[in-house]
């Protein structure tokens, strides 16, 4: 069993093959933007800490390939998310469009707890090219209907919104993270009184 | 001591890590206020980095460790040793366990001692009290003796009455060891009793009497104290047959089936005394013997046994003597410490009666017993090593040839005067087992890599002449371009259809912001309007699309129809001029297809997406009136109208003919050698179809409904051309030989292979596949040809289409067990094989992406030659290899799977390739070598009785 470090996020960015993804990634942790990455194969993380209402936290940001005969690779790294990112490129309508699917498939996959209120954020990527062929009021109307997802419109070339979008993603997974605490403690408490209670029967010398 | 290793390993990162984020910690746990809010912002970017990089650990592994040692002489490699430390060291803690708690805790089930019996109420008058005190009785086996204690209540309680002395209690206490006892005298007196044992000890020393409650209890302990016996003693059944007088014991009988008979006669008397001689003097050997484990022979051999165990165990650690000598002192040393915990545990009792007995003769007993526990040490420790073995035997034979070619005079590699040397004057290639070998042990010059590699990969023959090499060029070649033309007739439709789509859903989409209805996009379609979004130049589709969006969007909701159709139209012109040019420049369609020829005129200045790198800005306008064709300008200008619509009027004699004949050519394709003969004609003929279709498809939309190939294989198609697009500009960019042109080459052999092989499909990763083959050919259909060779052996790796993956990571996992068990053991704390799948893209890639260029040709060649020369897996051992190379940091880290997926994403391209192929064809020795020696001892251990 993985031990959870306190105060890791595990955030899990999906959506088509080429909508940025990697870019995003590598935009919000190195404040860098490469016209050279290529297509991800397998899966990668980078982490970085940051300050969320006066606390750190670090940021587990995982990166996966986009397409979709890759996804049942992913399962494994989308257990125990604190919040999914689904990256769509506002130019290419069926981007944004496949949303749909990448929810999902990470409801299915990753069984939240709580599969209605588990935090998403939507980004869609490459505003900087001038040419959105998915309108804001339309992905916003998407994100309202999907309990309130967050939206915004990042380019990763130019840095815009990407550091509010990913502020908004951490604290989204901070609330998600405190409610899973409260349930995650409690085995840990039942077993030191579990502990004791054996210790205590031996001490009555009643082990027969 | 490995645990101990590991321990101290923790720490010292544990040290590092603290020192180095120190900040972070301290804010972390101080408190957080305003203060740390305004120190925070004087820390740079990159101080937030949490987890080190790859690279600062393998820095601080270079300082921290003086020097590194070969991974192989490192191993531990049975993993009973590793338990015996653990408990031995455990024991040195528990020296004194002298409080009445610790002692109390002593009488539970342990890791020292099973608990086989416990009874609390249980009276014992002590010596000098003349009334019985109740306590708990109880039975606990080490590993080498049988201990009966009874402890006072008042102890268990830990409660004393202030009248009494605890010390008086502890006089009264218990503790006796089984070795002591000879006779165990049983009373039973009447119903109201449950009986009473009295142990009499080596000297004649009675024991207290215990008296049982009724109940049977007396009979269950026997039972049990029957059981503890067993390894080294047992209840003398002859003291049974000659005090049973009768069935006055009838539970006794219960027990039917014991190996101990007791022959109970049937008498009713009622209350029966017994005495119990209790065997205690009884060899390992002769215990061993009568359960019919081991044959005389094999035992009186095991001193050779445990020898031979050693040898292997130092083969298994590549043949060091060091670490054979460490071998054999430690198993001395695990027996040593099982010994000592014996006498731990006898010096840890209060009660000092039982060490009254430690006689010259008991002296003797326990060197007796020390011997004992040697030998039945190394027993187990072979016992474990033959199993181990079996795993190496199931798991891993199938993995190294059976035999491996050596290495000498090799390691210079093929060289351009070897390669000659053995070529001979017809062409044809001998002693191809030599350029197996030398490639293996020392790659290729580059300089040949172009004329070895098709052998090597198998699509040239080693026996075939220059001739047949030339033909089968050609051949491979025309079958390429007939292929080509064909996907290229499909694209096109493929394309219009989507502009079709596209048009409409961006008219529903602007429409919709009005109406507020969503619309559904049409799968498989926008894909290609813009590929090259990741470009810092913005590419032409950008700036081409957004007029045709603006006019759309300015067109009434009536005229929908047609600004579709205009849209479409202009665009798709530039898509089917750019797959006929590259046709042309391949020389695929030669001189047969006018059209192209006039198209490729134009081509350079139509800025297809497909072509990615963007570098021109020219506005698609411009491009279409650049184009001095006709047709180009025949369209343009219509397409410039809003009456453009006409045009889609049914062009359905034209579509019906070329969607004929590529049916035709598609079936005639799948016929590599028909399609010598009738070369000639069906390339004309396809290309007077392509010429057609080519030009109802840019003239008609209507044709993309026309089409003739089922609306499946068009889309399947379509889906896969897209994804292509995106990965094949994204591929290498960085690397020099990628220029557009060489892209489009790579675009070209790709979008061929899933045309032929459209149920596989594109998936990501296979465009790296191709990437350096291409980079060494420079050659399409060679390329090509290659690449369908290599992706025989790599086609399973993808997704769906096999386990092979599964069965990768499964064979790292037992390679990683046998050959280094202190990592597995780190790496199989998670039960799961995800464990294994930062080596996903390894295999997947045949590592490409892990090294550069250069190594990458050098790793590819090796891996085909291996095959040959000691592996058909050589790429495992290649992963293994690089795995062993990080190790102490991966387990001075303690690693968890995600970070070394992060470590090793972190090194891509930064390995020391010539050093880890090094280690990998090692490690393929090392394997071989265990395997042989299993299967010769193999021979061996089947005689003997297991």
């Amino acid at each position: 069993m993985a031990t959870k470090k306190k105060g890791l996020l595990k955030v899990i960015i999906l959506g088509d093959t080429g909508v940025g993804k990697t870019s995003l990634m590598n935009q919000f942790v190195n404040r860098k933007f490469s016209g050279q990455y290529k297509a991800t194969i397998g899966a990668d993380f980078l982490t970085k800490e940051i300050m969320v209402d006066d606390r750190v936290v670090t940021m587990q940001i995982w990166d996966t390939a986009g397409q979709e005969r890759f996804q049942s690779l992913g399962v494994a790294f989308y257990r125990g998310a604190d919040c999914c990112v689904l990256v769509f490129d506002v130019t290419l309508p069926n981007t944004f469009k496949s949303l749909d699917s990448w929810r999902d498939e990470f409801l299915v996959q990753a069984c939240p707890r709580d599969p209605e209120n588990f935090p998403f954020v939507v980004l869609g990527n490459k505003i900087d090219l001038g040419n959105a062929a998915v309108p804001s009021k339309r992905a916003e109307r998407w994100c309202q209907s999907k309990n309130n997802i967050p939206y915004f419109e990042t380019s990763a070339k130019d840095a815009t919104n990407v550091e509010q979008a990913f502020q908004a993603i951490a604290k989204n997974a901070l609330a998600q993270e405190s409610e899973q605490d409260l349930y995650n403690e409690f085995p840990d408490q039942i077993k030191l009184t579990g502990d004791s209670n054996r210790f205590n029967n031996n001490d009555a010398g009643c082990s027969c | 001591m490995t645990i101990l290793t590991q321990k101290r390993g923790n720490n010292h990162f544990a040290t590092l890590a603290l020192s180095e984020k120190g900040d972070v910690t301290r804010r972390r746990f101080g408190k957080v206020g305003p203060c740390a809010l305004d120190y925070s912002k004087t820390r740079t970017p990159d101080q937030y980095w949490n987890d080190p990089p790859a690279d600062e650990l393998v820095q601080r592994h270079r300082i921290s460790s003086g020097h590194t040692t070969p991974p192989s002489c490192r191993k531990t490699p049975i993993n009973y040793r590793r338990t015996l430390h653990a408990v031995s060291s455990e024991d040195n803690t528990r020296q004194n366990p002298v409080s009445t708690k610790d002692y109390v805790e002593s009488l539970h089930q342990n890791s020292r001692a099973a608990l086989l019996y416990g009874k609390n109420n249980v009276l014992v008058l002590p010596k000098d009290m003349k009334e019985p005190i109740p306590g708990y009785l109880s039975l606990h086996q080490t590993a080498t003796s049988l201990i009966i204690k009874w402890t006072p209540n008042e102890l268990m309680n830990g409660y004393v009455e202030e009248s009494q002395d605890k010390s008086v209690l502890w006089d009264y206490a218990l503790n006796v060891n089984f070795s002591d006892v000879v006779y165990v005298h049983c009373h039973q007196q009447g119903e109201e009793n449950g009986g009473t044992v009295i142990l009499v000890g080596q000297d004649g020393v009675q024991r207290p009497p215990i008296h049982f409650p009724r109940g049977g209890h007396l009979l269950q302990f026997l039972t049990c104290l029957e059981n503890g016996l067993l390894p080294h003693g047992q209840l003398d059944p002859p003291l049974w047959s000659q005090r049973g007088k009768g069935k006055v014991f009838p539970k006794l009988r219960r027990r039917g089936g014991r190996p101990i008979k007791s022959r109970i006669e049937d008498t009713d008397e009622e209350s029966v005394d017994y005495v119990f001689q209790i065997i205690n003097k009884m060899s390992h050997r002769e215990f061993l013997l009568e359960q019919g484990l081991i044959d005389p022979e094999s035992w009186s051999n095991s001193a050779h046994h445990m020898a031979s165990c050693v040898q292997r165990a130092q083969l298994l650690s590549s043949s060091t003597t060091s670490s054979s000598s460490s071998k054999s002192i430690s198993l001395e040393k695990a027996a040593t410490c099982s010994l000592k915990e014996d006498t731990v545990f006898n010096e840890n009792l209060p009660s000092p009666k039982s060490q009254k007995s430690a006689s010259g003769e008991s002296l003797n007993t326990v060197c007796e017993t020390m011997k004992k526990q040697i030998l039945s040490r190394a027993f187990y420790g072979w016992l474990a090593y033959c199993r181990h073995l079996k795993t190496v035997r199931t798991h891993l034979s199938g993995l190294v040839n059976v035999k491996i070619m050596d290495g000498e005079g090799a390691s210079e590699g093929l060289t351009k005067e070897v390669w000659e040397s053995l070529r001979l004057d017809d062409g044809s290639i001998c002693f191809e087992e030599e350029i197996f070998r030398r490639t293996y042990y020392g790659a290729i010059a580059h300089s040949i890599r172009k004329e070895v590699w098709p052998f090597l990969l198998g699509h040239y023959k080693f026996s075939s002449t220059t001739k047949e090499r030339e033909e089968l060029d050609r051949t491979t070649k025309q079958y390429y371009e007939t292929t080509m033309t064909e996907w290229l007739a499909v694209e096109a439709i493929v394309r219009q259809k989507d502009k079709e789509i596209m048009a409409a859903n961006i008219a529903k989409l602007s429409s919709e912001s009005t109406s507020g209805e969503p619309v559904p996009l049409t799968p498989g379609l926008a894909n290609d309007i813009s590929n090259d979004v990741f470009e810092d130049d913005v590419s032409i589709t950008s700036d081409g699309e957004p007029p045709i969006f603006d006019e759309n969007e300015q067109l009434s909701p009536v005229v929908e129809e047609k600004s579709l159709d205009f849209s479409s139209d202009a665009d798709h012109k530039g898509e089917c001029t750019t797959k006929l040019e590259n046709g042309n420049e391949n020389h695929v369609i030669n001189d047969d297809l006018p059209v192209k020829e006039s198209d490729s005129g134009r081509m350079s200045q139509c800025d297809s997406p497909d072509e990615g790198v963007g570098e021109e800005e020219e506005s698609d306008d411009d491009n279409v009136i650049a184009c001095n064709k006709p047709t180009a300008e025949k369209i343009n200008n219509e397409s410039k109208q809003s009456t453009a619509v006409v045009i889609t009027t049914n062009p359905s004699q034209d579509s019906g003919n070329q969607s004929e004949i590529s049916l035709g050519s598609r079936s005639s394709c799948s016929r590599l050698k028909s399609f010598l003969e009738d070369e000639k004609d069906s390339a004309d003929g396809l290309g007077d179809c392509l010429q057609e279709g080519q030009r109802s498809n840019c003239i008609s939309p209507a044709s993309s409904q026309g089409g003739v190939y089922s609306g499946e294989i068009l889309e399947q198609f379509g889906v896969n051309v897209h994804r292509i697009d995106k990965d094949v500009q994204r591929c290498d960019r960085n690397y020099w030989y990628f220029n557009i042109d060489n892209l489009e080459k790579l675009r070209n052999v790709m979008c061929t292979y899933i045309w032929e092989h459209l149920d596989i499909g594109y998936m990501q990763g296979m465009c790296d596949l191709v990437a350096p083959l291409l980079v060494i050919f420079d050659d399409e259909s060679m390329a090509y040809a290659c690449f369908c060779r290599l992706m025989d052996r790599l086609s399973v790796n993808f997704p769906h289409s096999g386990e092979a993956m599964d069965m990768h990571f499964a064979n790292m996992r037992s390679l990683i067990q046998i050959l280094d068990p202190e990592l597995f053991e780190l790496m199989d704390k998670n039960r799961d094989y995800t464990h294994f799948f930062f080596c996903y893209r390894w295999f997947l890639l045949d590592f490409k992406r892990e090294l550069l260029y250069d190594d990458v040709f050098i790793v590819w060649e090796i891996i085909w030659s291996a095959k040959y020369v000691s592996s058909a897996h050589f790429y495992l051992f290649f992963a293994l290899a690089l795995v062993e190379t990080y190790r102490d940091i991966i387990i001075g880290n303690q690693m968890e799977f995600t970070e070394i997926i992060k470590f090793f994403n972190d090194m891509a391209e930064r390995h020391n390739a010539k050093a880890v192929l090094n280690l990998a064809r090692n490690l393929v020795v090392q394997l071989h070598s265990m395997i042989e020696d299993q299967l010769s001892t193999s021979s061996t251990t089947s005689s003997e009785k297991l």
